[in-house]
């Protein structure tokens, strides 16, 4: 009698699904305050058409210019990418490092109050500026060329690395640790026994990822003067060599596929 | 010598979960301590490893206050206590080997800890435990491999490297099937005569209780209500442990102490 073909002659029941926010007054509210703003800032943004006009046929120059993409200065762009390779390569080596420390210092469950705020601190500082801005401080304090870039992402990696290992570290089995300390083990045995294997698989996937992404980040932080294919590519617009830019960046594309790939498949070989 | 007097411990400013509780194990007796869930088994288990906090009281262990010791003192007093935990707790990625050789963390510094270069003494000692407890053939799988019932002695392998003077089991068979249960029982058990080694096991199944071990606790709400020997632990103390509370488990004790006699002469046939 449950079935529900036998109701026949009752009327057909209705559903309707319930609005995502369920006072009306509130729904219709924000609806109608969202397309004020909309008219409001597009009437009063400084749009200047005629510039935007002037400018299409200059954008569709460079692009032409681009093409074709000029490889003829090959050892520019190759000693550009070495550099890049060996900022991302050494920024997520310190990084990675330094994250483990700073991660257990920003982990509630393994680190005392007056630690925990210090290391959480760190990663918050580490993390509220864009990997550009810092670029600049650093280019400003340490000068022109890779070092620059090298500090720069290994803060940026720093801050990722550390706060998503510190959130698995919040989540481990807290099992193992009672078992590490019922033998008598001390902190820093403990950490090595019970926490540490329990977030290895998290942090060599988080490492690849990091490495990918402080490659693209080195084409990044290059263009304000911290080194490598950046810079290179900086120097081709200010040349007005825009085959030659367009090549770079062909080939930051083919790199950041290939890292993209490698990454992948080592996140998922090692679990 | 365990003995524990006036233990009581409250969390926040809730009801106490322990009042004021005396028990004291001599020997190489086999304790068995039931209760219902919530009443206080495995807080009074932590107490004495320190796992948990005791509020207030004293337990001692073989002359050695363990209330009030502090950092070094504390670790040094854990090794003496070995325990083995319901979800075995065992370092999952770690081999049988490195899981079993981690019961001598509190012994070897952080460098021996770290290479895992053990004393020659403690591997010897690892290998005829194991080969005891029959996991000798796993020493370098993974401990996340095994069974069950294996992953336990593992754990009571590891509990028994740090050479303790008594052996804390928190519901050491409530995590295996009914027939492993019996076989960690049965372990424990001749471990304690072989080893002369006092042991306390938290347990909810009343009918391996009564099988297993020399003298039945009953905690009820904080308090002992019940110690004495097997044969005395009748239907009235079992009403008064676990009755009038509403829980699955009231369902599952009733019928099982039926089936005390048969378990009893199953187990001459284990040993």
């Amino acid at each position: 009698m449950t079935r529900p073909d036998a109701g026949g002659s009752a009327p057909a029941r209705r559903w309707r699904k319930p609005p995502f926010i369920a006072n009306p007054l509130l729904r219709f509210g924000l609806l109608a305050t969202l397309a004020i703003y909309l008219v409001w800032a597009f009437g009063s943004l400084p749009f200047n058409w005629e510039r935007i006009s002037e400018g299409l046929p200059r954008a569709a120059r460079i692009f032409g210019g681009g093409i074709p993409p000029s490889f003829s200065r090959f050892d520019l762009l190759l000693t550009g990418f070495t550099e890049s390779l060996q900022i991302a390569i050494l920024a997520t080596l310190l990084g990675v490092l330094l994250s483990i420390p700073f991660a257990v210092m920003a982990a509630r469950n393994v680190a005392p109050l007056p630690v925990y705020l210090l290391g959480r601190a760190v990663i918050i500082i580490s993390r509220s500026f864009h990997p550009v801005i810092v670029a600049i401080l650093f280019v400003a304090a340490v000068g022109f060329g890779p070092l620059a870039g090298i500090l720069t992402l290994t803060l940026y990696s720093i801050g990722f690395v550390g706060k998503l290992l510190a959130e698995e570290i919040e989540e481990i089995d807290w099992g193992q640790v009672e078992a590490m300390r019922a033998t008598g083990a001390g902190y820093l045995a403990v950490l090595y026994y019970a926490v540490f294997p329990q977030i290895l698989p998290r942090q060599v996937g988080l490492s690849m990822y990091q490495l990918d992404s402080n490659l693209r980040a080195s084409a990044v932080v290059g263009i304000v003067g911290a080194g490598g294919i950046g810079s290179t590519l900086m120097n081709a617009f200010g040349r007005y060599d825009y085959d030659f830019a367009f090549a770079i960046l062909l080939v930051i594309i083919a790199v950041i596929l290939v890292s993209e790939g490698v990454s992948g498949w080592v996140r998922k070989k090692i679990w | 010598m365990l003995a524990i007097s006036n233990l009581t411990k409250r969390y926040g400013r809730d009801e106490p979960v322990l009042k004021g509780l005396d028990l004291t194990v001599e020997g190489n007796s086999v304790v068995a301590i039931v209760g219902a869930s919530g009443a206080g088994k495995s807080t009074m288990l932590r107490c004495i490893n320190r796992l948990v906090e005791p509020t207030s009281g004293s337990i001692t262990l073989n002359g050695t206050e363990l209330v009030h010791l502090k950092h070094g003192e504390l670790r040094r007093a854990r090794r003496k206590i070995g325990m083995v935990f319901q979800g075995f707790n065992l370092i999952d990625r770690l081999t049988v080997m490195e899981n079993v050789l981690a019961g001598r963390l509190g012994y070897v510094n952080l460098f021996q800890a770290v290479t895992r270069r053990y004393p020659a003494a403690d591997i010897d000692r690892a290998f005829v435990l194991m080969e005891r407890v029959g996991i000798a053939h796993y020493a370098n799988k993974r401990a996340d491999a095994l069974s069950g019932g294996e992953r336990q002695r593992v754990g009571v392998v590891r509990a028994l490297m740090q050479e303790p003077e008594v052996l804390l089991a928190d519901e050491p068979t409530a995590s295996l099937d009914p027939r492993t249960s019996e076989q960690i029982m049965v372990l424990l058990q001749s471990l304690a005569s072989e080893l002369s080694l006092p042991v306390l096991i938290n347990i909810h199944n009343v009918a391996q209780a009564r099988t297993y071990t020399d003298r039945i606790v009953g905690l009820r709400h904080g308090t002992m209500i019940f110690d004495g020997a097997p044969v005395d632990f009748d239907k009235d103390a079992l009403d008064a442990i676990y009755g009038g509370i509403e829980s699955p488990d009231d369902e599952t004790t009733g019928p099982l102490t039926h089936a005390a006699a048969p378990s009893r002469e199953s187990r001459h046939d284990a040993t």
